[in-house]
């Protein structure tokens, strides 16, 4: 079970902690939410900005997201970042005050996995608003030290939540190997789309063609620093034209395709456009089974690469925030505060697409 | 029966001795017909070679069958093969490496050395490759060839001709084995027991890899693999349906974590099966090019961080399999079940016994 429960019983003495709870399809209440008392290795932070993510709105709209299901009622949100107000009696790196960003997940450190490094794919993950660990759209939480990460003075803290997402893109980017000589292709212009361009760019790719089916998504993308941007169709049958056009519009071969939508049709553009020897990393997660051309793109040694979040991304994404190398902040385009009616229309609006990128919650 | 008319070059297929050059041409679907052969002229960095020994592979018997292997036509004779070995007979003015009477493997593939692929060590990949028996470029299933220098390896004293023409498959194997950086910590699932999936169960056990389990729909294949070195071997359907019975069976064979899955077959199911079966982060070789389009459980695994591996040939691999067949931590003879001599009744009979699969593993060709 995650940090905290649904109680009437305060123990912290002051307010009462207060957090965004979903309690049944489409249905958001802020009610308290009590939490743990301080572990040694802890931290309790005062949230200050949350973001939305596509698998809140999932879950508000469904229950379940892949093979998670929500069984009984859940704090939503994850991308979040606050200041410190208390430590743990062993916590060294951090004081109260502190502004800190904090990574979601909470893996075993016991399992090959985490012992490698590879603790995104812990099986015993304890990760924000991922049934049943409860989120962090909350006034406070408890969380491990470790996982919070002190935000530069020249950094906010919603630029700090938004180094969540922002790890996807980077982690995207490094098991893709971008560099300076990898020409990059993404497909989808969503907020996802938008950070592994951000990241490509801090990575050192040269070029960077983004596709997606909406022309204001496009206009964005041309705005964040897409060298070219191609209009694309839902249509299958549209593939081959599509293609040729994604090749004039990057003018040089295609080394490695971010699929950040992860439909049939996506991804038989990513493996069709991509390079012999290059690399398509399916990002999106559309639909479980995909009917895709996988055996010619495999002739030509074309990889897929699989993501599942992010690890170890914090402190490069500080970093780049920091040295301005990637600027996240005109992809928060609506702001909300932290009340019952606000909390509904944010999630409204962020369901809703069209010009909504990141819809932000300021605590 | 088609015949095609063959120009008749007795000047460049007659050897200074008289003897023409003779080779296996295809002429049309199942017609193979033994005919002369001219030879290019020795430029300063090719030899000459004597072939010894010639097996082959799936893809001449899809010739043989269809005169077409993917997106390839043949729409005029070419000469079949590209698995051998031979003796050097001639050396072009400017070799250095080699001398007349040395037993040489072949790499079959002429790439052209100015691409960006080829500059960048994956010549594989070279769009202007020029491959025996492959699209228009004529085939090795002949008393002689002409050949880069540097595609022409020498074989130990204790690795025969019919060795050296096996490294040709065999590479496949090595080469799929780096890509997905088989070691000692990689245990590996091998689906297909046939001359492909047995060439990497070889590869993979040399690379370090401690445990290996084959699957196969034939239990013929399968008893072949256990012999060759396979821990456990289970016997699948060609049913979709018992696929997900069949993934545990294989994770319990396997007894731990499965790192890296090779499909060697190419279908659906062997790739669902492949998908499913290996852990996260582990990887699945997609060797096998038998469907184009796949419907495949992709999201699951890409969500588990599986990565899928393509493999198209190889590279700079006849050193490494020299080494392994010297030192005989590889034994590849055992792959070798039927054997022919270069006659046209022969020809014909080798091919209609690749075709049938079966028993049929490796057949091959003594000239």
């Amino acid at each position: 079970m995650g940090k905290g429960g649904m109680s009437i019983d305060d123990n912290q003495g002051e307010e009462q902690n207060m957090a965004a709870w979903l309690v049944a399809i489409n249905t958001l209440k802020i009610q308290p939410f009590n939490l743990p008392p301080l572990g040694p290795h802890d931290v309790r932070v005062r949230m200050k900005a949350v973001g939305i993510c596509g698998s809140d709105v999932h879950y508000l709209k469904t229950l379940r997201c892949a093979h998670f299901v929500v069984e009984e009622p859940m704090v939503i949100g994850h991308e979040c970042a606050g200041i410190i107000e208390e430590v743990g009696s062993e916590v060294k790196t951090l004081v109260p005050g502190d502004r800190v960003a904090i990574e979601p997940g909470i893996s075993c450190w016991r399992c090959d996995h985490c012992k490698q490094g590879r603790y995104n794919l812990c099986p015993d993950m304890k990760f924000f608003a991922t049934p049943p660990v409860h989120g962090s759209l909350a006034n406070r939480i408890v969380h491990p030290a470790d996982l919070c990460f002190k935000l530069p003075d020249n950094v906010s803290l919603e630029e700090g939540a938004m180094c969540e997402p922002l790890s996807v893109g980077v982690h995207a980017c490094r098991r893709a190997e971008i560099g300076p000589e990898t020409n990059v292709l993404i497909m989808g212009a969503g907020p996802i789309g938008l950070v592994t361009m951000l990241a490509a760019r801090a990575f050192g790719a040269p070029r960077i063609v983004i596709v997606d089916v909406d022309d204001h998504r496009l206009s964005v993308a041309k705005s964040l620093g897409a060298d070219d941007i191609v209009k694309v169709s839902t249509n299958s049958q549209d593939v081959p034209g599509e293609v040729e056009q994604i090749h004039k519009a990057m003018g040089a071969g295609v080394d490695v395709t971010f699929d950040c939508a992860g439909f049939n049709k996506t991804m038989t553009t990513a493996l069709s456009a991509t390079k012999p020897g290059g690399k398509v990393c399916l990002v999106g997660m559309g639909h479980s089974e995909m009917t895709v051309p996988l055996t010619p793109a495999a002739a030509r040694e074309v990889d897929v690469i699989g993501i599942f979040r992010y690890k170890n991304t914090w402190p490069l994404c500080l970093e780049f925030l920091r040295s301005g190398k990637i600027d996240v902040k005109p992809l928060i385009t609506h702001r909300y505060g932290f009340s019952q009616k606000e909390v509904e229309e944010a999630f409204e609006t962020s369901a809703a697409g069209g010009n909504a990128i990141k819809v932000m919650f300021n605590l | 029966m088609i015949m095609m008319k063959m120009k008749m070059n007795t000047e460049m297929s007659q050897s200074e001795d008289g003897e023409i050059n003779m080779a296996a041409w295809i002429l049309g679907v199942k017609n193979l017909s033994i005919q002369p052969y001219p030879l290019p002229s020795l430029g300063p960095h090719d030899v000459k070679i004597r072939i010894k020994a010639v097996g082959i592979c799936g893809s001449d018997v899809h010739y043989y069958k269809t005169m077409r292997c993917a997106n390839f036509i043949a729409n005029k004779p070419m000469v079949l093969g590209h698995e051998c070995a031979g003796i050097i007979q001639e050396l072009g003015t400017q070799v250095q490496s080699l001398s007349v009477g040395d037993r040489v493997a072949l790499e079959p593939g002429i790439s052209c050395q100015s691409c960006s692929f080829c500059k960048g060590g994956r010549y594989n990949l070279c769009r202007g490759m020029k491959f025996f028996g492959s699209a228009s470029t004529h085939g090795s299933l002949a008393n002689m060839v002409v050949h880069p220098a540097n595609l022409c390896f020498k074989l130990p004293d204790n690795v025969s001709l019919e060795e050296g023409a096996m490294i040709e498959p065999l590479s496949v194997g090595v080469h799929a084995c780096r890509r997905a950086n088989i070691g000692p910590d990689t245990n590996v699932l091998i689906i297909g027991a046939g001359p492909i999936g047995l060439v990497v169960s070889l590869a993979a056990r040399a690379f370090g890899s401690p445990r290996i389990v084959m699957v196969d729909v034939d239990n013929t294949r399968l008893s072949i693999a256990k012999d060759l070195g396979a821990d456990e071997t289970i016997l699948v359907s060609t049913s979709i349906q018992d696929m997900e019975n069949e993934v545990v069976q294989i994770q319990n064979a396997m007894g731990c974590k499965i790192d890296v899955s090779f499909d060697c077959v190419g279908y659906n199911k062997t790739m669902s099966t492949a998908l499913n079966a290996t852990t996260s982060g582990g990887k699945v070789c997609l060797i096998g090019l038998a469907q184009t389009e796949m419907t495949l459980p992709l999201t699951p695994a890409a969500a588990r961080e599986v990565d899928v591996i393509g493999i198209f040939r190889y590279k700079n691999t006849w050193p490494l399999c020299i080494e392994l067949l010297r030192t005989g931590k590889i034994d590849i003879k055992a792959l070798i079940s039927h054997r022919f001599g270069f006659s046209q009744k022969e020809l014909e009979e080798a091919f209609e016994t690749s075709a049938q699969g079966g028993t049929a593993i490796k057949i091959m060709f003594n000239l």
